[in-house]
């Protein structure tokens, strides 16, 4: 007997430019995590990045009270209605079918993206310094102050695809007046798809938002057609993009906790979520963990709880783990174990997949031990629970926290988070039982976007 | 001497037998009276006796790949003998230098003669006007693209204004990693065609298509470009996206053509006349002279016509024999005109090349 089975329906994400939806006829197949394909996703030339780019910096910027009014709208229709034919549902269980990403993150960061459009412009006006105004009619420029004024008018996104909640970010720039282009992630293009056309049914004009997906050799136009520009990526994104004062990189997160004394079995349940929440896959997971003492108790600890978690495909309600192509997952298992050469194997020694007999594999933790504050291990970060477990004391310093997005301390000592907050190269540092992957709109993720956007300007006026 | 050749005198395009033509230029390249130094040589190593064994297109497969050795041969070895002592050559062309050392190919007056009698053929079926002022942005000094808008100009009576780009200073900077370098140069040429299409009535503009991208960039020089009633890109590729963003949105009211030229083959396929916005942009080759075959990459075997595979094209006049080159560019294969040879072509790309699959560390 055969089985007939209908071609699936690819959902197609069209590029969204300044006179509407484009689909190019250069188009890829986005695949799930199984191989079937399940996302068009159109890529569009250069003639097409610059004439939109044209665009935006021609356009005008929506009245600031429109603009506020406008991303609250768009947080709820991007939670609330079908967009572009989708419901919410069926967008969160594609985006965690194609990212493997499991369902219920996808879900809550999904809905974090609808909370934090509501929240967006009130967060974005958190960069402003206190002695600035916001407009030069304000009767404070009379005696001479500062105005806080935009560095440029159009910003340019090279979005990651690791997690939705990258997206919640650039709306800051909306809501400070910049026209905006995105360059959505191949791997997972559905969610800035969804959030665009979320931002013009809200009331963003078509030339005061884009979705510019490109081939990698037309990426660098859409930085260079843009005013000022935001790249995801790792190491040589930094590296290329470190020196460019027009250029914001997001580079590795290496988010790290630190425990003094011998309290870390009261945070056990923090550093287990540090590690594993959000799929694993956010800059804010913890890569490292340095104890004061012997980290062996810790670090077993840790992988008793990690290997609990179950292995399931990403659209099962209690999937926590991540989930990658066969292939794929083999190619960051050897990655790891090559690393782990010379660490001790709590969890994962012997490979970290799980294959789940579709195609598909879960990425299963690995618990590894170091034996120095300053094993070269505690920098690699991959896009599951990986965790390296280092031993520290007082004579390594804070050398080996150095390079860390969000480090969470547990630790009685003020003088030594003084310290740390004053390292120039840790980025946010949590207390206590904070876990790293804390983060709320208002509160700075990579100091705030508008630090970079804005400026200040002095106006005195005697009119 | 190789008697009877007289078919290899035909214009491009007239229907030709295909044994008759494919023999007698055979019997041509390969007399020792008549051939070039250069092939007369190269036969000795030939597993094969092309006079006895090569009688049609398909035949030309049996021939090596021989375009690398014309990065070293002195260029008078090329002319075949049957031109007489003092053969009439109009000039000598080289290869972009992509690759290595150029690659260069002798130009005699007879193939120049034809092949501009075809351009000026396809150009009048456009309804492209005798006269006026050209504009060509693009590749002079060793390309033959220059080359051949001089001519054609002057055939035209028409006067041609020049933006000189040199390509393998752009490709030097981008490959010694200094973007910013082209990027600067580009600007360069824009500037320079900026005044040209601001003081001087244009009729007809020719360029690549990376310079007619920069040259649309801004609505200001957009505005002035989509005023020129024919343009012409030649020279790199470019894609169906453009292109139709190209005639709907940016130039609707220009005509605008593609051509698909290699110096290998001493000349470009023209655009078929007659395309709508959404219909493939297809490339006729000037057979009999110039044909290609599109083959699976894998097996070298024909795809089937509306598949894609890799351009093989094949040169074949009186002038020059360079058979059997296999290029980097891939494309649909579509029936060729009537009477036409071997295959024309579609939606030209360069080959992929594909990054290595290494593991990057992070999230991202």
């Amino acid at each position: 007997m055969t089985t007939v089975t209908a071609p699936p329906e690819l959902v197609h994400v069209d590029a969204l430019g300044p006179n509407g939806a484009f689909r190019a006829r250069n188009r890829i197949t986005v695949n799930d995590v199984a191989g079937d394909p399940t996302v068009e996703l159109s890529l569009v030339p250069r003639l097409f990045v610059r004439r939109s780019l044209a665009a935006l910096h021609a356009a005008g910027t929506m009245p600031a009270d429109e603009r506020a009014a406008a991303l609250a709208r768009a947080g709820r229709i991007f939670v609330d209605d079908a967009v572009d034919g989708l419901p919410f549902d069926r967008y969160v269980y594609l985006v965690s079918r194609i990212s493997g990403m499991p369902i219920s993150v996808v879900r809550e960061a999904a809905q974090g993206i609808g909370r934090a459009a509501v929240e967006t412009y009130r967060a974005a006006y958190c960069a402003r310094p206190t002695a600035a105004v916001t407009d030069w009619r304000d009767p404070r420029t009379h005696r001479g102050a500062a105005v806080w004024t935009r560095r440029g008018d159009v910003f340019a996104v090279h979005a990651a695809g690791n997690h939705p909640g990258v997206h919640t970010l650039w709306l800051e720039a909306l809501a400070l007046g910049y026209r905006v282009a995105v360059r959505p992630s191949q791997r997972e293009p559905l969610t800035p798809h969804r959030l665009i056309l979320a931002l013009r049914a809200a009331g963003f004009g078509e030339d005061q938002v884009v979705l510019l997906p490109t081939d990698h050799d037309v990426a660098d136009d859409i930085i260079d057609g843009a005013d000022l520009a935001m790249v995801y990526g790792g190491d040589a994104v930094v590296n290329k993009y470190g020196h460019s004062a027009r250029v914001l990189p997001q580079g590795p997160g290496r988010s790290k906790i630190l425990v003094t004394g011998d309290a870390w079995r009261d945070h056990l349940d923090m550093i287990v979520e540090s590690v594993s929440s959000r799929g694993a896959t956010a800059c804010v997971n913890t890569t490292a963990v340095l104890v004061e003492g012997d980290p062996a108790p810790l670090a077993e600890a840790l992988a008793d709880r990690l290997a609990t978690m179950p292995s399931l495909p990403p659209e099962d309600e209690k999937a926590a783990l991540p989930v990658h192509p066969v292939a794929s997952a083999r190619a960051l298992e050897q990655f790891l174990l090559a690393r782990a050469d010379g660490a001790t194997a709590w969890l994962g020694g012997d490979g970290v997949v799980e294959e789940l007999g579709d195609g598909s594999a879960v990425l299963r933790p690995a618990v590894h031990q170091v034996d120095r504050a300053d094993a070269p291990q505690i920098g690699v970060e991959l896009p599951f629970p990986c965790v390296w477990v280092a031993p520290w004391s007082y004579e390594d310093g804070i050398a080996p926290l150095r390079n860390t997005l969000v480090l969470t301390a547990v630790t009685d000592d003020a003088a030594l988070v003084d310290r740390l907050l004053q390292e120039p190269t840790i980025t946010n540092v949590y207390l206590g039982d904070t876990p790293t992957v804390f983060l709320e709109p208002g509160i700075p993720h990579d100091a705030y976007l508008g630090e970079f956007l804005m400026r200040t300007k002095a106006v005195a006026r005697t009119v | 001497m190789a008697d009877d050749t007289d078919v290899l005198d035909a214009e491009i395009g007239q229907a030709v037998d295909e044994r008759e033509f494919i023999e007698a230029a055979m019997r041509w390249h390969f007399d020792p009276a008549t051939g070039s130094p250069y092939w007369l040589e190269r036969a000795r190593s030939l597993d094969f006796d092309p006079r006895r064994d090569v009688h049609t297109f398909a035949d030309l497969r049996r021939f090596p790949n021989i375009v690398n050795e014309l990065r070293t041969v002195p260029i008078a070895d090329l002319v075949p003998k049957g031109y007489g002592p003092e053969p009439e050559v109009y000039g000598v062309y080289e290869s972009g230098g992509t690759t290595g050392l150029p690659k260069r190919v002798v130009f005699l007056a007879d193939w120049v003669d034809k092949m501009i009698a075809h351009y000026e053929s396809r150009h009048a079926e456009r309804g492209l006007p005798r006269g006026g002022n050209w504009l060509f942005v693009g590749p002079t000094g060793p390309h033959l693209f220059g080359a051949m808008q001089v001519e054609m100009a002057r055939r035209n009576g028409s006067v041609l204004f020049t933006v000189d780009l040199d390509p393998r200073w752009v490709k030097r900077c981008v490959a010694e990693g200094r973007p910013e370098e082209a990027n600067r140069y580009a600007d360069h040429l824009v500037d320079q065609a900026r005044s040209v299409l601001e003081t001087q009535d244009i009729t007809f503009l020719v360029t690549t298509p990376p310079l007619l991208e920069r040259l649309t960039r801004d609505d200001e020089l957009a505005t002035l470009v989509a005023k020129v009633p024919f343009i012409n890109w030649g020279g790199a590729h470019m894609d169906a996206d453009t292109r139709h963003l190209y005639r709907t949105e940016v130039l609707p009211n220009s005509q605008l053509f593609g051509g698909y030229g290699s110096t290998m083959v001493l000349t470009g396929a023209p655009e078929r006349p007659g395309l709508g916005d959404d219909d493939p942009c297809v490339f006729d080759p000037p057979s009999p002279f110039v044909t290609f075959v599109v083959v699976d990459p894998e097996t070298g075997e024909a795809v089937p016509h509306g598949e894609r595979g890799q351009v093989v094209m094949n040169h074949v006049s009186r002038g020059m024999l360079l058979p059997n080159n296999l290029e980097r560019d891939m494309a649909t294969r579509i029936e060729p005109p009537e009477g036409g040879f071997g295959d024309s072509v579609a939606d030209v790309t360069p080959v992929a090349t594909f990054d290595g699959g290494a593991v990057i560390e992070g999230v991202y």
